[in-house]
């Protein structure tokens, strides 16, 4: 029996109740204000995949329990089921607190019964997983985390609530023996101990007692703690992961009617939607995004775990001005901006890669947000590295990225027959401006004409019709030139029956694929990696000799990660007779951005090591002659790269495109004869080819 | 505080050579197909100058001046989009293939149509004849100062102070208002404009004038006014020959390309 259900217990227990209850209603309330004045955003779309998703990463902790955070995501799960397990006996608790017969033990009985063994062995389970945890920190020490003493406090509390729990149980067990109490094994054994230690009387009454308060009042304090802490998901990620984007994770949402908005990005906490503002009170600050970050990871200011905490922080200021308590440190400290708060330099270093977001255990969307605060820079402040304005200017002048090109956007058809498109072929093979304007970029574009023509694809290209796709715009944060670019786009595709595009710029089809039906532009789109993996199966190209050596396949973001095609451009790579393929460390999913995503192509990298240079290095320390890739801004770091990290020219590796290398080999003599190898690179079939 | 600024704009300097085409008999370059025309880069600098006026000097009124074909109209948009208040497009067939003079003049009529301005600012040349005498000109036409190739123009009490740009130097001139002030790319890069001052541009109205608007003879402007004429245009042929000097060891390699460089009268 709870020591609370007499006078003047039950008085101590509803002072506790109302006192530590009502902080945390006051503190949630307060915390629920910005969310209501926060955008609004529709996520309630894809019912059973939003359930699905919380069966599989709340209950099944898919996400943490995955290779390479196999420690971490164990002894977190522990810590979590043992959770579920024992919010039963809490509720038990905190009902027997009023009086008996309101207890779930007295109103279940036998069921309960059932249940409490289960309890008692989640008692350890959850101390094994504090005791893990502990251990993480003291000793094996994840750079990705942040060792501050909010996460000690926490697990202490932990520790103390299971500790008590037990010893609480026991106490009760030996004052009251009787039922089926021996089920709670560790309690039953305790109480036993105390018989035998001849512990009872007024002793055990007291501790009894002082357990139990202490229990109530640590568990309600922790209760109270939460909102202030980064262990605030308890609370949100239920929510976080049910509410979590089920659109591909490279796509970005429209400004709707943007020529009738006031702001344009998010400057301030209320541009945000509520669902940002719950992904900073869901971050756990674990670090799996920092260490997979390409800015993080070459001494970038950016860090995806620090923004969401500099964003909450941001929103937190809000919510304390709000309070009495806020209103007075006010004038202690200046209230930081957003911009500010999480920083210039950071905002421009993210290369929307989305490596974070695939690693978060809790479904934050980090790239849309900082493309938001680069929508409210570019296109509220006008605020931006030089390189960008100039880029944007140059997109804006001349519907094209690259300023200072020597080459039309016909040039590189000359001495080629190639049909212009006027609605009679199947596919538009749309080029894009790297692909025709960009001299290293321009042989991959033959390469996979050659190619498409072999096949006997009916296709046909818009030449001087092309323009930008508006992925460039819209990765630098100008939203509105994106529109006027992709409507116009769309506009002459439909004018002139397109269907199905193919194109061999990932960027051009993500934004084609995923952004263009937001403006009702439905097309097919394919990328020429599917499309070449097709074709050899279905026998159209064969490859023949070609190319021998080690490539190493560079995923590259936009058709990876942000669009899940990993095994198409294998394919390719396998068809090819003497290639030996390897993976580089990072791959797939797990893959590493060249660092010319998000518009970082034109924008001038800050300090630290440059991306490309770190992927190139993988590379060469993977053993790779050939870095193979499908995006033509991919090929251009990695060309940039090899010379940077091998001063060696002799040794230096090569990258191509896959086109590049399949075209090589279709067009290769199906004979062992070195000299009907014209596009093989010289010198690496002696160096490794054979071993 | 009265600035004008005027801009022109030009066939895109920045296209591939190989799209660069002249008619030699007409004497006209052939615009390329779909290549946009743009705003003279100078001229872009002059309105950010303008603008930087304005900044330190919030009652100032900023006013964009173009002569030129319907397309000038952007040029004129881009130039109330980076933060001028009014525009004025001079429009009129007259108007078209003129030369400095020319333009001098019906800018000039233009300027004093507007009647009330300090300070006009220009490009220090036009990107795609390169000449730089028609800010110069409409300065003479007016009978105001002229102080070419700025890279920092201050407007304090009723006078101009211009930092000029020199290949090896300096200088610092200050002239009484109302002056005229060409502006140099030192000057710094021309702003980004915020969207939602495009937006403004799109919704302000330009004023048009024609030649009879300014009370201007048609038979002085334009192709029947010059006072220049174009005897040829022509794109010159240049040829590189490249020739690769080869040795057993760098030293030798070296010497043989010290001999040809003597033999050439290079060196």
């Amino acid at each position: 029996m709870a020591p609370s259900t007499a006078f003047p217990g039950n008085i101590f227990y509803y002072l506790i109740l109302v006192g530590f209850v009502g902080f945390f209603i006051a503190a949630v309330a307060v915390r629920i204000v910005p969310f209501l004045e926060a955008k609004r955003v529709n996520r309630l779309d894809s019912m059973p995949q939003r359930v699905w998703g919380v069966v599989l990463f709340v209950l099944g902790q898919l996400r943490l329990l995955r290779h390479g955070y196999m420690y971490s995501g164990i002894l977190h799960a522990l810590i979590f089921w043992g959770f579920v397990v024992l919010l039963i006996r809490s509720i038990n608790l905190l009902l027997g607190g009023f009086h008996e017969d309101a207890s779930l033990q007295s109103l279940l009985r036998d069921v309960y019964t059932v249940y409490r063994p289960v309890m008692d062995l989640f008692n350890v389970v959850v101390i094994v997983g504090v005791i893990m945890a502990g251990i993480n920190r003291v000793f094996i020490r994840p750079a990705r985390l942040t060792l501050n003493i909010d996460a000690w406090f926490i697990l202490g509390l932990i520790f103390f609530l299971m500790v008590s729990d037990v010893l609480g149980n026991s106490a009760e067990i030996s004052m009251e023996r009787g039922g089926a109490d021996y089920v709670s094994f560790w309690a039953f054994g305790l109480a036993n101990l105390w018989d035998r230690l001849g512990f009872e009387g007024l002793g055990l009454e007291l501790m009894h007692s002082a357990l139990w308060y202490s229990h109530v009042i640590f568990l309600l304090g922790f209760l109270c703690y939460l909102p202030f802490s980064k262990h605030s998901h308890i609370l949100t990620v239920l929510f976080n992961v049910f509410f979590r984007t089920t659109r591909p994770s490279g796509v970005l949402q429209p400004i709707p009617n943007i020529e009738e908005q006031e702001v344009f990005g998010v400057g301030q906490v209320s541009n945000f939607t509520w669902k940002q503002i719950l992904d900073f009170y869901t971050c756990t600050e674990c670090g799996r995004c920092e260490i997979n970050c390409p800015a993080f990871l070459t001494d970038k200011a950016l860090s995806p775990k620090r923004i969401m905490h500099d964003m909450r922080y941001v929103v937190e200021q809000e919510v304390r001005s709000l309070t009495p308590l806020g209103s007075r440190s006010e004038t202690k400290r200046e209230p930081k901006s957003l911009i500010e708060s999480v920083g210039f330099e950071v905002i421009w270093d993210c290369v929307t890669c989305g490596a974070c977001q695939y690693q978060c255990p809790v479904f934050n969307e980090h790239v849309p947000a900082l493309q938001d605060l680069r929508r409210y820079l570019v296109m509220d402040e006008a605020n931006m590295p030089e390189t960008a304005a100039a880029t944007l200017m140059q997109l804006e002048q001349r519907g094209h990225p690259w300023r200072g090109t020597q080459f039309t956007r016909t040039d590189w058809m000359e001495g080629m027959d190639i049909p212009t498109f006027d609605g009679s072929q199947e596919y538009l093979y749309w080029v894009g401006c790297t692909g025709a304007l960009v001299d290293r970029n321009i042989p991959i574009t033959q390469a996979l004409a050659r190619l498409l023509t072999e096949a006997g694809i009916s296709f046909g290209c818009l030449g001087e019709e092309e323009t930008c796709s508006g992925d460039p715009a819209r990765r630098m944060g100008n939203e509105y030139l994106f529109q006027l670019q992709a409507q116009q786009t769309i506009e002459v595709w439909k004018a002139k029956g397109v269907k199905k595009v193919i194109t061999n710029c990932p960027h051009c089809f993500n934004t084609f694929k995923h952004e263009y039906p937001q403006f009702d532009g439905h097309f097919e789109v394919i990328h020429h990696a599917e499309l070449l993996a097709q074709l050899l199966k279905e026998g159209k190209l064969r490859a023949k000799n070609g190319l021998a050596g080690r490539i190493a396949y560079h995923d590259s973001c936009y058709l990876g990660r942000h669009n899940n095609i990993y095994q198409a451009p294998r394919e390719v790579i396998a068809a090819l007779p003497k290639a030996q393929f390897i993976e580089f460390p990072r791959n797939r999913a797990n893959g590493f951005c060249c660092g010319a995503g998000g518009g970082h192509m034109w924008v001038e990298e800050t300090p630290g090591q440059r991306i490309n240079n770190a992927r190139t290095q993988e590379a060469q320390e993977a053993g790779a002659q050939i870095i193979a890739t499908a995006c033509p801004f991919c090929v251009q770091m990695f060309e940039d790269g090899i010379p940077a990290v091998e001063p060696d020219e002799e040794k230096r590796m090569k990258t191509m495109d896959i086109a590049e290398l399949l075209q090589a080999s279709v067009a290769a003599e199906p004979t062992r004869a070195a000299a009907a190898e014209p596009a093989s690179p010289p010198s690496q079939e002696q160096e490794g080819g054979s071993s | 505080m009265h600035v004008i600024v005027c801009v022109k704009q030009v066939p895109d300097p920045e296209i591939p050579p190989s799209s660069f085409k002249v008619d030699e008999a007409a004497k006209k370059v052939v615009p390329p197909p779909g290549v946009a025309a743009v705003v003279s880069q100078f001229d872009e600098i002059a309105v950010e100058a303008a603008m930087r006026i304005k900044d330190a000097q919030s009652d100032t009124k900023v006013t964009v001046l173009s002569m030129g074909p319907a397309s000038a109209y952007d040029a004129i948009k881009k130039g109330l989009a980076m933060g001028s208040d009014e525009g004025v497009h001079l429009l009129d067939d007259a108007f078209e293939d003129g030369d400095a003079y020319t333009t001098a003049q019906t800018l000039a009529a233009a300027i004093q149509k507007l009647g009330d301005y300090d300070l006009i600012l220009c490009g220090r040349q036009a990107v795609d004849w390169d000449m730089g005498v028609t800010g110069s000109a409409l300065a003479e036409v007016l009978g105001i100062p002229s102080i070419t190739f700025a890279k920092d123009v201050q407007v304090r009490d009723g006078s101009v102070v211009v930092e000029r740009v020199f290949p090896d130097s300096f200088e610092t001139v200050e002239a009484a208002l109302p002056a005229l002030v060409t502006i140099s790319n030192e000057l710094g890069e021309p702003r980004y404009p915020k969207l939602q001052q495009i937006m403004q541009a799109a919704r302000k109205q330009v004023t048009k004038w024609s030649a009879a608007d300014l009370g201007l003879d048609p038979s002085q402007l334009g192709a029947s006014g010059v006072r220049l004429s174009l005897d040829r245009l022509y794109v010159p042929v240049s040829e590189i020959e490249c020739e690769f000097v080869e040795g057993e060891t760098p030293e030798e390699a070296a010497q043989k390309l010290a001999e040809k460089l003597r033999e050439a009268k290079l060196v």
